[in-house]
C-alpha cells in the first residue's frame, strides 16, 4: 500500500480526462456495438498515427497544430474509406476493418524503419499516458466533444452512416492522445458491452459503470503504485462483468 | 477566542511540519546509479527515490501517480540528461509543478552535464536512428566519470542543505577515496579483457568499452533503437566469420531473442551484464556494479 499518490491535483486531472472520455464512447460505444465493427477504434487510432508518420517522412517539419492537423485529416481519410467499403460491402466491414488495422500499422513500420524518431511522435500518438494529462490540455478535447455531441443528438447521425464515421473519426483521434488506445478501446466497448440488456436507462448505467471503473482503477493505481492505464481497463473489465448481475436484480 | 486557538494550532502546526519536511533532503533521481551515488554522498542526510529501476528501459516509462507525487516533493531531481529522458521527465516536471525542481532552479541537475560525452554526431540526422544530439547519454558505465559527478553532486547538496555541507564535503572524500582504490583494483583485474573482441546488442556499452579497451565488432541493431533486419544479421554473421567475438552483451531489459539467436549460429557465449545498479541481485550498489561486470567478462574471457 501507498498513499503518496493519492493526492487530488494528481489523481483529479486523470479522472476529468476519464469523464470526458467517457462523455462520448458511451454512446458511440453503443452504435459500434450494434453495427458489429469493434476494432474500427484500433483501425481509426493508427491510420491517424500513419499520417503523422508520413508527415515526418516527407520532412514536413510539423509541431503541435500542424502534426494534430495532419492525425485528424488522415483520420477522416480513413474514416470516409471505410464508409465507401461499408456502402458497398456490408457483410464483411468487420473483417475490412481489421485488414485496415494491420496494413496501416505494417505501412507505419516500414516507414519508420528508415525514420525512427518518428516512431516517438507515433507512440505519443497512439499511447498517450492518462496520468500526464493536465487540465489545460482538456480544454480543446472539451471543444470538440461538445461540437461531437451536439451533432451526435441533433442530426440523429446514428442514422446517418457517413455522419457516424466522420464523427468517430474525430472523437477517437482526440481520447488516443489523451489515455491511450487500451483505455478508448475499454471506455468504448465494455460499457456498451456489460449494459447491452439494461433496458430503457442503459445509457446512464453505462456512464456509472465507467466513471466508477475510472475512479476506482486510478484509486487502486495510486494505491498499489502500478501503471494507471492498465490498473484502469482491468477494473473497467471486473466492473463490466458485474453490472449485468446487478442491474438483472435492479430490472 | 476559539478562532485564534485554531490559528495558534494550525501556526504551530505548520512549523513543526516546516522542520520535518526540512530535516532530510528529499532527492528523486531519474536512474538507480545517481540514486546509489546521492545514498554515498548524502548518507542519512537524504532521502532517495529513482524513477527507474535496474530492469527498465530508461527511454519509456509507464506513468504512476506514485512518481508524480515523489517529484512533487523532491528537493533536488537529478537526472542523466543529454536527452536520455527526454521522452517523459519535461512532462513529469510539468505535472509534479513543483518549483524547486524546474529546469534552471538549483534543485535540478543533469549529470551529464558534467562529463566529456562519446559518439558526439557531426549532424543531427533522423535517418540515423534514435541518435541522442548531445552524445551517448550512457554514462555510468565508465567508473572514472562517477568522481567528477559526485564531486558536483556534492557540490549541490551543499547548496540545497547548507547546513550540512561539512558533512557532505567529509562523506565525498571518504567516497572518492574508496573509488579510486576500487578503480585500481578493477583496472588491475581488468588487464587480459583488453582488445577483447565484443558483439554488444545497443550503443549503450560504447563508454565501458572505451574504459575497458575492449574491440567492438558490431551492434545487433542495424541503427540505435531498431530492430535487426536480415541483412544487417548476415552481415554480422559473415563479419563474425572473418573475425570471431568472444562475447555478446545485452542489458536486462533487451529482450533476449536477438543475442540468442547470434549465439546460437556463431557459438559465441551471451551474457547479460547490469547497465546499473540493480540490473541483477548481485549488483547492490556502484561497487558491486563494476565488480559483477568486470567478474563477468572475465569469466567468459577464453
Amino acid at each position: 500500500m501507498n498513499i503518496e499518490g493519492l493526492d487530488v491535483t494528481i489523481l483529479g486531472p486523470a479522472f476529468a480526462a476519464g469523464l470526458l472520455v467517457l462523455s462520448t464512447h458511451v454512446p458511440l460505444g453503443h452504435e459500434v456495438l450494434q453495427r458489429g465493427i469493434i476494432f474500427i477504434d484500433l483501425a481509426i487510432a493508427q491510420i491517424a498515427g500513419l499520417g503523422v508518420i508520413a508527415a515526418h517522412v516527407m520532412q514536413l517539419d510539423s509541431h503541435g497544430y500542424a502534426v494534430q492537423l495532419i492525425a485528424y485529416g488522415t483520420a477522416a481519410l480513413g474514416a470516409l474509406l471505410l464508409y465507401w467499403c461499408e456502402r458497398n460491402w456490408p457483410d464483411v466491414q468487420e473483417a475490412i476493418i481489421g485488414t485496415f488495422f494491420i496494413v496501416a500499422a505494417c505501412i507505419g513500420i516500414l516507414l519508420l524503419s528508415g525514420n525512427p524518431q518518428a516512431g516517438e511522435h507515433l507512440k505519443e500518438l497512439l499511447v498517450g499516458q492518462i496520468l500526464w494529462v493536465d487540465y489545460s490540455s482538456l480544454i480543446p478535447v472539451a471543444i470538440i466533444y461538445t461540437v461531437v455531441l451536439l451533432l451526435w443528438k441533433y442530426l440523429r447521425s446514428h442514422e446517418r452512416p457517413l455522419l457516424f464515421y466522420l464523427l468517430f473519426a474525430v472523437t477517437v483521434t482526440a481520447s488516443v492522445q489523451l489515455v491511450g488506445v487500451y483505455l478508448v478501446f475499454a471506455s468504448l466497448i465494455i460499457p456498451a458491452l456489460s449494459v447491452r440488456n439494461a433496458g430503457k436507462r442503459r445509457l446512464w448505467f453505462a456512464y456509472g459503470l465507467g466513471a466508477a471503473g475510472y475512479g476506482l482503477g486510478l484509486l487502486g493505481s495510486a494505491l498499489f503504485d502500478m501503471p494507471a492505464g492498465a490498473v484502469i481497463v482491468l477494473t473497467l473489465a471486473c466492473l463490466g462483468m458485474l453490472t449485468p448481475m446487478m442491474t438483472k436484480a435492479a430490472c | 477566542m476559539t478562532n485564534r486557538r485554531i490559528l495558534w494550532l494550525a501556526g504551530s502546526f505548520l512549523m513543526w511540519f516546516n522542520q520535518a519536511t526540512h530535516a532530510i533532503t528529499n532527492v528523486f533521481t531519474c536512474e538507480p546509479e545517481w540514486a546509489a551515488l546521492v545514498d554515498e554522498i548524502g548518507g542519512e542526510l537524504v532521502k532517495t527515490g529513482s524513477a527507474t529501476t535496474g530492469h527498465q528501459d530508461v527511454h519509456h516509462i509507464e506513468a504512476r501517480p506514485s512518481l508524480i507525487a515523489r517529484v512533487r516533493q523532491a528537493d533536488l531531481l537529478l537526472c542523466t540528461g543529454a536527452g536520455l529522458e527526454e521522452g517523459w521527465l519535461p512532462v513529469l516536471q510539468r505535472r509534479a509543478n513543483n518549483s524547486r525542481v524546474q529546469v534552471g532552479a538549483q534543485g535540478y541537475m543533469e549529470v551529464a552535464n558534467h562529463v566529456r560525452l562519446l559518439d558526439r554526431p557531426a549532424r543531427v540526422d533522423r535517418s540515423e536512428g534514435d541518435v541522442h544530439a548531445q552524445g551517448n547519454p550512457h554514462i555510468q558505465l565508465d567508473p572514472r566519470n562517477i568522481p567528477v559527478i559526485a564531486q558536483a553532486v556534492a557540490e549541490r547538496l551543499s547548496v540545497i542543505d547548507p547546513e550540512h555541507a561539512k558533512e557532505y564535503q567529509d562523506n565525498l572524500s571518504d567516497f572518492l577515496f574508496r573509488w579510486q582504490t576500487a578503480l585500481v583494483g578493477w583496472e588491475e583485474q581488468a588487464q587480459p579483457l583488453q582488445r577483447m573482441p565484443v558483439v554488444v546488442h545497443h550503443n549503450s556499452w560504447i563508454y565501458l568499452i572505451n574504459w575497458l579497451g575492449l574491440d567492438l565488432l558490431g551492434m545487433l541493431e542495424p541503427k540505435p533503437g531498431l530492430p535487426p533486419t536480415s541483412v544487417h544479421l548476415s552481415q554480422l554473421l559473415a563479419q563474425l566469420e572473418q573475425q570471431p567475438a568472444q562475447v555478446i552483451i545485452r542489458s536486462p531489459y533487451q529482450g533476449a531473442r536477438a543475442s540468442e539467436w547470434l549465439a546460437e549460429r556463431t557459438g559465441v557465449p551471451d551474457i547479460v551484464l547490469p547497465s546499473t545498479v540493480g540490473g541483477n541481485e548481485a549488483v547492490t550498489d556502484l561497487f558491486s556494479l563494476f565488480d559483477n561486470i568486470v567478474q563477468q567478462l572475465l569469466s567468459v574471457k577464453q
